[in-house]
């Protein structure tokens, strides 16, 4: 089955694309944002200037691919369109913010309702968020329980 | 301070909130309108400056051709949650320029059923955080709520709590929405929206309008018996670090709200502090935010929130009354309305005549805020 990804711009191109014989290949793409060279601010998606300070070059930033989970929550209803229904129709799933350490990102959570509490230790994956009209699946980021991260 | 320069509340209108089909946005506007003029005693023709605010419900300085054409200036504001302080500051700044001596604020709204429609680009965020469902306000209340009861160690009866006063007093108010009291386990046990928050815990978009006639310094004591006085207005929007809606990505921290800035302004400028404030409206489109909106306006430390729920001391009779017409969970929030339904609502109590529950021992001192997307506060100190 064919796939894509849902946005390049949020993906680092370099990653998860393996051949097979690189260091990584297979893992998920990793989320990249852009971080100012002068107050360090890191933001996600890029953007080409700070929101923090009038100073710095934003540059572009590969975000670290583990964290904890720092709030949650889950969506029972079936949002309003623009929302795109996966296959199969909608099934309630949780989001919540992932504390990188620099940077807190906004995400689907792949955790189950028994598993998930705040400082959950996670770890970037994918999901299909819906279905190309010619059966593409398309993918998006999201956080899933990090087996080793318990440290 | 020379009372010729200050402004004053000198009537109020409003149209009740709620569904009603019969009805448009602009017919609601005018009923509100023509409530106020006739509270203050004043005609159409004697207002020298007017705003209006809708955020979906047609452009408000059409009202002229159903009030009069008079030629009265009349300024149209579309400022989020915050639409509706925004016309009476534009009044009052109008009125303490010298513009006009009467000035009305107006709004209204009329929204369709559930969850707000919402467009990514005009957020200017990428189609896929629509797309990939993330892009609702819901989810921003409960995630935003579930990491403040974690950090100050609040419990969810305390967001129960919120509901069942709310209900309480809308069902002694007359101009509200929601008039069934519920206890807090049929809240508690209502359908799961978004953890930690239930549906009876948040607001829903409604219907309604507002408005007040504002009269500046002498003439103000000339219309009104007892005129409440706008002792300060303060409209603020985020810095950097604050958690809002919509937001792909937070800093680390710590996140300061917009709120705190306003109510900050507005104690400052009016001389008072927080424990004077006899009535209070706060934003509370879901219990989490008006718990948050509690400590953050400095009614009460973070943390302190369940106690002060538990112990009534938010009730109509209690040290600090909240929200005594059930604010936007009774309510609803038709979001040009109902930052004037605040106005309208503690001006009455000031006056001592409260259309639903009366805060005893004659209140001097009351506070209204509001707080919406993507950031944006406003706050106001009204005295007598």
């Amino acid at each position: 089955m064919t796939s894509r990804l849902i946005d390049e711009s949020l993906f680092d191109g370099e990653s998860g694309r393996g051949d097979g014989e690189r260091p990584g290949a297979g893992d998920p793409p990793r989320l990249v944002g852009a971080r100012c060279s002068a107050c360090g601010t890191v933001v996600f998606p890029r953007q080409d200037s700070c929101p923090r300070c009038a100073d710095g070059a934003m540059s572009v930033r590969v975000l670290p691919a583990s964290g904890r989970v720092w709030s949650w929550t889950l969506q029972a209803f079936p949002p309003k369109p623009p929302y795109r229904t996966p296959p199969g129709g909608h099934r309630a799933y949780h989001v919540g913010y992932v504390d990188l350490g620099e940077v807190l990102v906004e995400a689907r959570l792949a955790v189950p309702r028994a598993e998930i509490r705040i400082g959950l230790p996670v770890r970037l994956t994918t999901v299909t968020a819906y279905q190309d009209e010619d059966g593409t699946e398309v993918l998006t980021f999201a956080f899933a329980p990090d087996r080793d991260g318990g440290r | 301070m020379r009372r010729t320069d200050d402004v004053y509340v000198v009537g109020c209108g409003m149209h009740p909130f709620g569904r009603d089909e019969s009805v448009t946005g602009m017919d609601m506007a005018e009923r509100a309108v023509r409530g106020a003029l006739a509270d203050a005693g004043v005609a159409w023709e004697d207002v020298g400056y007017a705003s209006g605010g809708s955020d979906v419900s047609g452009k408000p300085d059409t009202l002229v051709g159903r009030l009069g054409l008079t030629g009265v200036p009349f300024v149209n504001v579309q400022n989020g949650c915050a639409t509706g302080a925004s016309t009476v500051l534009t009044v009052a700044n109008a009125l303490r320029a010298g513009e006009a001596s009467i000035g009305l604020a107006v709004g209204f709204d009329k929204h369709e059923r559930g969850a707000f429609h919402v467009s990514a680009s005009r957020y200017g965020l990428g189609d896929w955080y629509a797309e990939t469902g993330m892009m609702l306000t819901t989810q921003f209340f409960a995630l935003k709520t579930r990491r403040y009861l974690y950090e100050h160690g609040i419990s969810e009866r305390a967001l129960a709590m919120v509901a069942v006063r709310a209900f309480r007093n809308g069902s002694n108010h007359p101009l509200a929405w929601r008039r069934k009291p519920l206890t807090e386990q049929e809240v508690l046990d209502s359908a799961e929206v978004s953890p930690p928050l239930t549906q009876y815990m948040f607001c829903s978009p409604g219907q309604g309008a507002a408005a007040l006639v504002l009269a500046l310094g002498d003439r103000a004591f000339d219309l009104c018996e007892r005129p409440v006085r706008l002792a300060s207005l303060a409209l603020r929007t985020r810095r950097f670090g604050s958690f809002e809606v919509f937001s792909p990505w937070l800093p680390p921290g710590p996140h300061r709200s917009p709120s705190v800035d306003a109510a900050e302004a507005v104690f400052r400028t009016a001389g008072l502090r927080p424990a004077d404030v006899q009535v209070a409206q706060l934003q509370d489109t879901d219990s989490g935010s008006e718990l948050i909106h509690l400590a953050e306006t400095g009614l009460c430390g973070h943390g302190e929130q369940e106690e002060l729920l538990a112990c009534g001391d938010t009730d109509p009779a209690g040290r600090i009354p909240v929200n005594t017409d059930g604010g936007c969970l009774a309510g609803g929030e038709p979001v040009g309305a109902s930052g004037l339904r605040q106005f309208h609502e503690v001006v009455r109590q000031l006056q001592g005549r409260a259309p639903g529950v009366q805060v005893p021992g004659a209140p001097r001192v009351g506070f209204t805020h509001v707080y919406g997307a993507p950031g944006i506060s406003a706050c106001s100190v009204l005295t007598v």
